[in-house]
């Protein structure tokens, strides 16, 4: 659109005006209204699915998976992405359950900072070896999963004797509603804030949208890029501690299911894979639409076998209604 | 006019009628016509932003018209894409180039064709290979066909795309293709122009050329019909032989030059005081040490053709290159080489010649675009606080008249001429000391044009020191105070250019080549 000129027609009035208009239906609403309808198909399928029980369960779960999802939305904002999050949920959970005896209580910063250490790793490679984060995390994460493997190759429980280290967080209870979902309103927060009122979330949207002008705009792309992967990090060691507190254990195969389900959560809201576009919101409600999904497959009794199909077959209808493909002709 | 009447007969290739393509905010072109006959070269000229190349783009199916119709041989059809109009004889060479640079020159040939070479349904290399030398001979070329595109020269790369784009029309069979060449000549020497202009001659014989320039002697030189387009609309078509140089620079501008399109009397005596000094400044094998200043206020143009260095300068003075000798002094303090953010923070704004790649974040918001240097003072109790970055974003709007539907618009609808004006605003915006403004009207509509001239002005009367490397030669005069020739990598000469001392473009292009 370089070689265009103004015109002061009323016709190009209009046509700008309409598109501007078009443009500002954010992909987050059609990303709710598909949790609706889909949702009401469940409810259809079997009462109990709107039972307080279980919506209860679907907000638990979303809640864990939103956490690592906001750490993979930031990476994939900066205009990477990071795979290593399913073997860093594995290992801090594992991680988590072994520091519980040492450290009590402090096994829970102990385990955030591991994280974050991982991140600045993740991004560190990026940054300064120069591999590109797809590559880079897709090895991160096969170290991370050895690791685990290591550490504990079996499922490890908590003795009971330190119990109260998990109830006395994640397990309880505050007027009657559980303390994940404190947990994870206030993580959802902390990103809402970072992205939406700090320097550096929104250089995380200007890297993400336009590397090259970032940089010849004086923004430092190595401290931004380290700071997504340091979230990501972040976001993945919390989901790691809520699954180890809710079973009283921790599993190096848990992490598994997540590099998939945190990028699915993050693109089912909205969220362009190119960067530079989407944000918090989008990701919530990704997050509980992937684990509405998840739980009301199961509530309806679809057979397992079919489950992993038609959780594919979803994301391609989201991502479908939420992104705009119109603005990217080539798309990769 | 008289070459008009010649449209309806059947030695007709292709007609445009009445083509219109509006972008948000813009018409890009409104009711074309354009018609090609057999056997000639037509010179399409105007300003950026005219709209030849979006008419180019909807020739060869790249974009689509809103309204009007493409007559192809005497059928009316639809263009999906460009491997549906070259199956339709219609192809491009690109001002970029579109071929793989890894591949060789057989390879790029034949590029998705190679079946055609089968033999036993294995591809015979032998085979591709003669047909490449047989090709490149029918036009009288010598290039060695095994070499990878990348180690050609840039004038054999495009032969190499003019033989590929006749090989493939005559493939399916279309007799008197269309081709279309998009400024061939830019990247080209003396030598090398020379030689594509005469094969053009030759190729006349079974193909049509669309030929589009800024150099308008080329255009007059080389072909026999000129359509001028103005503001997305046809002016005139003359032929050639008619035609002169300074009639068609006038049908295409709308008015001939005059020093009121600078805003010359605008033109502030510049301070005293020196804010960009550079010494002994030199990149191995771009440019020789040089040394210049840029006092408060001034501006100074930087003149030379391309590959003369001052690109280079530019970047150096911006961080984005490191220097291997001398420094960069910015109130007389030594700026870091080879850092932008250094560049950034001691009070240099760089213009990209490429706003798009380079200047904005497109899918982001005028106000975020507007804010991006100032996001420290928008805060309060160190957070963004949105009220004040919508205050910001407010100011500077008005300030550099961006027009735009809102502050919450994304760049990527706005006008070339709004869209550089938001750029300009964001380094405003952080009190730059001195600005790099690289090409700052390129792909700019005439209008859009004049209020960036007036912004410039405006920026020099607050003081603001200017390096300035424009589109032409008129431009650079009419806005600088002092301009500095490069040639060859080296500053060859200093030219005063304050108002009533204008050097004329003749002047200065003796200086340079």
């Amino acid at each position: 659109m370089a070689d265009v000129k103004q015109a002061d027609t009323a016709d190009s009035e209009d046509a700008s005006k309409r598109f501007a208009r078009k443009g500002r239906i954010s992909p987050v609403y059609f990303t709710i209204a598909l949790l609706v309808v889909v949702g009401l198909l469940f409810y259809l399928g079997n009462r109990n699915f709107l039972s307080l029980y279980n919506l209860n369960t679907i907000i638990s779960f979303s809640a864990i998976l939103l956490m690592v999802a906001l750490g993979q939305m930031c990476t994939i904002l900066v205009g990477g992405i990071d795979l290593s999050v399913g073997g860093l949920v594995s290992f801090i959970s594992v991680v988590f359950i072994l520091l519980i005896k040492p450290l009590g209580y402090l096994a829970y910063p102990a385990c955030l900072v591991i994280g974050m250490i991982v991140g600045y790793i993740n991004g560190s490679i990026l940054t300064r070896i120069r591999i590109p984060s797809f590559i880079a995390t897709l090895a991160t994460g096969g170290i991370l999963t050895s690791l685990a493997y290591i550490v504990s190759p079996r499922p490890v429980n908590l003795a009971p004797a330190n119990y109260d280290v998990v109830d006395g967080i994640v397990n309880g209870k505050l007027l009657n509603v559980s303390n994940v979902l404190y947990i994870g309103f206030a993580v959802l927060v902390l990103f809402y804030v970072i992205l939406r009122f700090t320097s550096t979330g929104r250089n995380i949207f200007y890297v993400g949208s336009n590397i090259k002008m970032s940089w010849m705009s004086g923004i430092s792309i190595t401290k931004t890029r380290n700071i997504a992967f340091i979230l990501s990090g972040l976001g993945a060691a919390l989901t790691g501690l809520l699954i180890s507190s809710i079973r009283y254990g921790g599993d190096p195969m848990v992490g598994n299911a997540y590099v998939l389900n945190s990028i699915a959560a993050v693109v089912v809201g909205g969220t362009a894979l190119t960067g530079g576009a989407g944000g918090v919101v989008n990701t919530l409600f990704g997050a509980i639409f992937m684990s509405m999904l998840d739980n009301g497959m199961n509530v309806v009794g679809i057979n397992q076998y079919f489950q992993q199909a038609i959780l594919g077959g979803m994301v391609i209808i989201s991502v479908t209604l939420t992104f705009d493909r119109t603005k990217t002709p080539i798309v990769k | 006019m008289s070459d008009t009447s010649k449209g309806a007969n059947q030695d007709t290739v292709v007609v445009l009628r009445q083509i219109t393509k509006v972008y948000p905010g813009v018409v890009a072109l409104d009711r074309v016509d354009l018609a090609i006959h057999k056997n000639e070269v037509v010179g399409l000229v105007g300003e950026n932003g005219a709209g030849k190349s979006v008419l180019m783009k909807i020739m060869v199916g790249l974009v689509q018209p809103d309204e009007g119709t493409i007559v192809l041989r005497g059928q009316q059809t639809t263009l999906r894409d460009p491997s549906n109009a070259i199956k339709s004889g219609i192809g491009m060479v690109f001002q970029d180039g579109s071929l793989v640079p890894n591949l060789s020159v057989t390879e790029n040939l034949f590029l998705c064709h190679e079946v055609d070479f089968r033999k036993v349904g294995i591809l015979s290399l032998r085979a591709m290979r003669d047909a490449a030398r047989e090709l490149l001979a029918q036009m009288k070329l010598d290039i060695d066909v095994d070499l990878p595109v990348a180690e050609i020269s840039p004038a054999d790369r495009q032969m190499v795309e003019i033989a590929r784009l006749l090989w493939l029309s005559q493939q399916y069979g279309q007799e008197n293709p269309v081709l279309i060449l998009d400024e061939p000549t830019t990247v080209l020497a003396d030598a090398e122009r020379n030689r594509l202009f005469s094969i053009l001659q030759d190729i006349k014989n079974q193909a049509s050329v669309i030929l589009i320039s800024h150099r308008l002697q080329e255009i007059l030189e080389n072909s026999d019909r000129i359509v001028v387009l103005k503001d997305g609309r046809n002016v005139t078509e003359i032929s050639a032989s008619k035609a002169k140089l300074s009639r068609i620079e006038q049908l295409m501008v709308g008015h001939s030059f005059s020093a009121d399109r600078f805003q010359e009397d605008e033109q502030a005596m510049p301070g005293e005081r020196e804010i960009l000094s550079v010494e002994n400044l030199s990149m191995a094998g771009l440019f020789e040490p040089l040394s210049f200043t840029v006092r408060e206020g001034e501006i100074v143009g930087l003149v030379g053709l391309v590959g003369s260095g001052k690109e280079e300068v530019c970047s150096c003075i911006a961080g984005l290159e490191k220097a291997d000798t001398g420094g960069v002094f910015l109130d007389g303090r030594k700026l870091p080489s080879g850092s932008p953010s250094g560049a950034v923070s001691a009070g240099i704004g760089h213009i990209p010649i490429d706003r798009r790649s380079e200047g904005l974040a497109l899918m982001m918001s005028v106000a975020e675009n507007v804010n991006l240097l100032v996001l420290n003072r928008l805060k309060t109790a160190g957070f963004l606080s949105p009220a004040r970055e919508k205050k910001n974003a407010h100011y500077w709007i008005s300030e550099c008249q961006i027009k735009t539907p809102s502050i919450g618009t994304l760049c990527v609808n706005l006008s070339g001429g709004n869209q550089q004006k938001t750029v300009i605003s964001k380094w405003l915006s952080s009190r730059v000391r001195l600005l790099i403004l690289d090409h700052p009207t390129r792909g700019v509509d005439v209008g859009a044009k004049d209020e960036i001239y007036k912004l410039i002005r405006k920026l020099a009367k607050e003081g603001i020191g200017m390096l300035i490397m424009c589109d032409t030669l008129e431009e650079d005069i009419g806005l600088a105070s002092r301009m500095l020739v490069m040639k060859d990598g080296r500053l060859v000469k200093e030219v005063d250019s304050s108002p009533q001392k204008k050097p004329t473009p003749q002047d200065i292009i003796g200086l340079i080549v």
